[in-house]
């Protein structure tokens, strides 16, 4: 009894210390670096901090800066060279100046946008990414729904540098319901056999009682009818899509790229 | 009046009296022979002349058999054509019906005795996966009964037709595209497909589900049939004959045929043979008896019945299943197989968690 009630305190003396120190590091870690630039204001301040704590948040993780960038582009700049510019000018990065860095750009004035991964990022989300992720934020952009739009950036950025660099981020056997429910039926379908087959099995077939000597085959004939064909076109997902990829800024910085309007 | 070992008197119950000391005779399955159990004498059974075929008995029903020991009646059902008596336990054979149209032409003979069935039943009750934990120990036994079930072996000869239809795809890339190219084709197949020795039980009383699932049964051990193979068990004849149970013989056969025929299209992608036509020539109906062992089983105010193939040993039956070891397993392969899932994902390259 004595033992228990120690074990108790033991237990709740480590949760509660622990939970302290645990705080404040992850807290300092970010210490909330601007990751929001929202210069087409598009934000209310509130929805920027929201989505600048998120960013930072989810920059220690894969050590690299998620950046949101708007701009209303009054000197007309075609949308990749406002990403490498930014990019040049600013300098990002979570590692150092210049370092790992995905930037989402927004040309509101031509209302295109351009994702861009820097190092570590230009790895991790490669245009194939780049594009799925356009493709996941497009609709709420369309909208008008930036806000929406953006935490969904930042969300699925972050998934995908979580898996090695040219897997399918998107396979289905990844999805942990997938992989739950396929766990499931397989757990189903096993025990559903040991059920059906606890009555005992038929083990004789067709062969126990044919007659191998006096069976044959008399006669057959096979006739050719016709030959029908179909063709379906090779889709080359590489590269493919809102005429993107990725190129090298004026700085010397190369990146990975998707672009597309909304 | 003795003919060969066996009395006969005249009257349509037969009993084994032991030559030496007169006791009642029973087969014995460990020996295969007909044997005293006061004084250990054995006798071949395949030396001793048969007298029931040769008896011819009046065509008429005969009401009440009274025990050639006791005296006391048999209680005995209208298919029963041996059985013990139940009041002095003498076995008894009821030739009249074991003779004439009704007499069997094979019998495969008990090879597990009582006692290996008993205990053969509870190890098979232990390796359950899904039975309740106080089905497992099988102490609830309620009878051993060994029977010769009364079964018709077919030889049968089919002359089979068959239509289908059969692709054969290639798949190719040219330029940008992907074809798949499909020939079709139409097949025919003439096949003779003789089986022997189909098996299909000639009993009402028993579950023809249950029989299918006993077989096969080792034909090597097929002996001519003498009615002391029967003593100390029991014996039905049977209930339909060859004729009645063609129908449920051919439906049994049905499958064998089409996968028979279907083993001879080679080189298709996909074939399916739709249009059958088949000629059925009975050229054989054996009318045999086969050993089984039924048992039956009290548990949770329920019975449940289980068969034994006399000769193999082989069990078939529903046994109760146990809700919590369903649970059990599920969770357990469920479990297992997520774990691989995720593992399988994460060397593929997904994140683990």
């Amino acid at each position: 009894m004595r033992t228990k009630r120690l074990l108790l305190a033991l237990v709740a003396f480590l949760l509660l210390s622990g939970i302290p120190a645990w705080i404040p590091a992850t807290m300092a870690a970010g210490e909330n670096k601007t990751l929001v630039y929202d210069e087409a204001g598009l934000l209310s301040p509130e929805e920027r901090t929201e989505l600048n704590e998120l960013a930072n948040q989810y920059g220690p993780d894969r050590e690299t800066d998620f950046i949101i960038y708007t701009t209303l582009n009054p000197e007309n700049t075609d949308v990749q060279k406002l990403a490498e510019d930014f990019y040049d000018e600013h300098g990002p990065g979570y590692d150092k100046t210049h370092g790992n860095a995905a930037i989402l750009t927004l040309d509101t004035k031509n209302r295109e946008l351009y994702l861009a991964g820097f190092y570590k990022a230009k790895t991790y989300l490669d245009d194939a990414r780049l594009d799925k992720i356009k493709a996941r934020i497009t609709p709420y952009l369309s909208d008008d729904n930036y806000k929406m739009a953006f935490e969904e950036y930042l969300k699925t950025a972050n998934r995908y540098m979580g898996f090695k660099p040219g897997v399918n981020p998107d396979n289905p056997l990844f999805n942990i319901w997938v992989q739950l429910g396929g766990a499931l039926v397989i757990g189903g379908v096993v025990v559903g056999l040991m059920a059906y087959r606890s009555g005992g099995r038929v083990t004789v077939t067709g062969g126990t009682y044919l007659n191998h000597n006096s069976s044959s085959l008399l006669d057959q004939e096979d006739r050719y009818i016709r030959t029908t064909v179909t063709k379906t076109k090779i889709s080359n997902d590489n590269n493919s899509g809102g005429g993107g990829g990725g190129g090298t800024s004026s700085g010397g910085h190369s990146h990975s790229g998707s672009r597309g309007s909304y | 009046m003795t003919v060969g070992r066996i009395e006969v008197s005249g009257l349509p119950v037969l009993e084994y009296k032991c030559p030496n000391c007169g006791s009642g005779m029973v087969f014995d399955s460990a020996t295969g022979m007909l044997s005293c159990p006061s004084c250990g004498r054995k006798d071949n059974i395949e030396q001793l002349t048969e007298p029931v075929k040769k008896q011819v008995f009046e065509d008429k029903e005969i009401k009440e058999y009274h025990c050639t020991s006791c005296g006391a009646v048999l209680v005995t059902e209208p298919e029963t054509s041996a059985t013990t008596c139940s009041f002095c336990g003498s076995a008894v054979v009821l030739s009249d019906r074991l003779s004439g149209a009704l007499a069997p032409a094979l019998v495969i003979p008990f090879a597990i005795s009582k006692n290996e069935a008993m205990q053969a039943f509870k190890k098979w009750c232990r390796r359950g996966l899904l039975t309740p934990r106080g089905f497992m120990t099988a102490d609830r036994i309620k009878s051993v009964t060994g029977i010769y079930v009364p079964f018709w072996l077919y030889d049968l000869n089919h002359r089979v037709e068959a239509h289908g239809q059969a692709t054969r795809v290639r798949s190719y890339v040219k330029g940008e595209y992907q074809y798949t190219e499909t020939q079709h084709y139409e097949i025919y197949r003439k096949v003779q497909a003789n089986f022997v020795r189909l098996p299909v039980d000639a009993s009402a009383k028993m579950n023809d589900g249950l029989m299918d699932k006993l077989e096969p049964f080792p034909y090597q051990e097929l002996k001519e049939f003498k009615t002391p193979y029967l003593a100390g068990y029991l014996a039905e004849k049977y209930s339909y004959d060859d004729e009645e149970l063609l129908p449920r013989a051919q439906g049994k056969v049905r499958p064998y045929i089409e996968s028979y025929v279907s083993s001879t299209v080679t080189g298709y992608t996909t074939a399916s043979l739709i249009d059958y036509r088949i000629d059925t020539e009975v050229d054989l109906a054996d009318y045999v008896l086969l050993p089984v062992w039924m048992v039956a089983y009290d548990y949770n105010r329920a019975e449940y019945t289980f068969a034994m193939n006399g000769q193999t040993g082989k069990v078939v039956g529903k046994p109760p299943i146990s809700k919590g070891k369903v649970a059990g397993w599920f969770a357990g392969v469920s479990a297992a197989s997520f774990l691989v899932l995720k593992i399988a994902a994460w060397l593929m390259g997904g994140g683990f968690l």
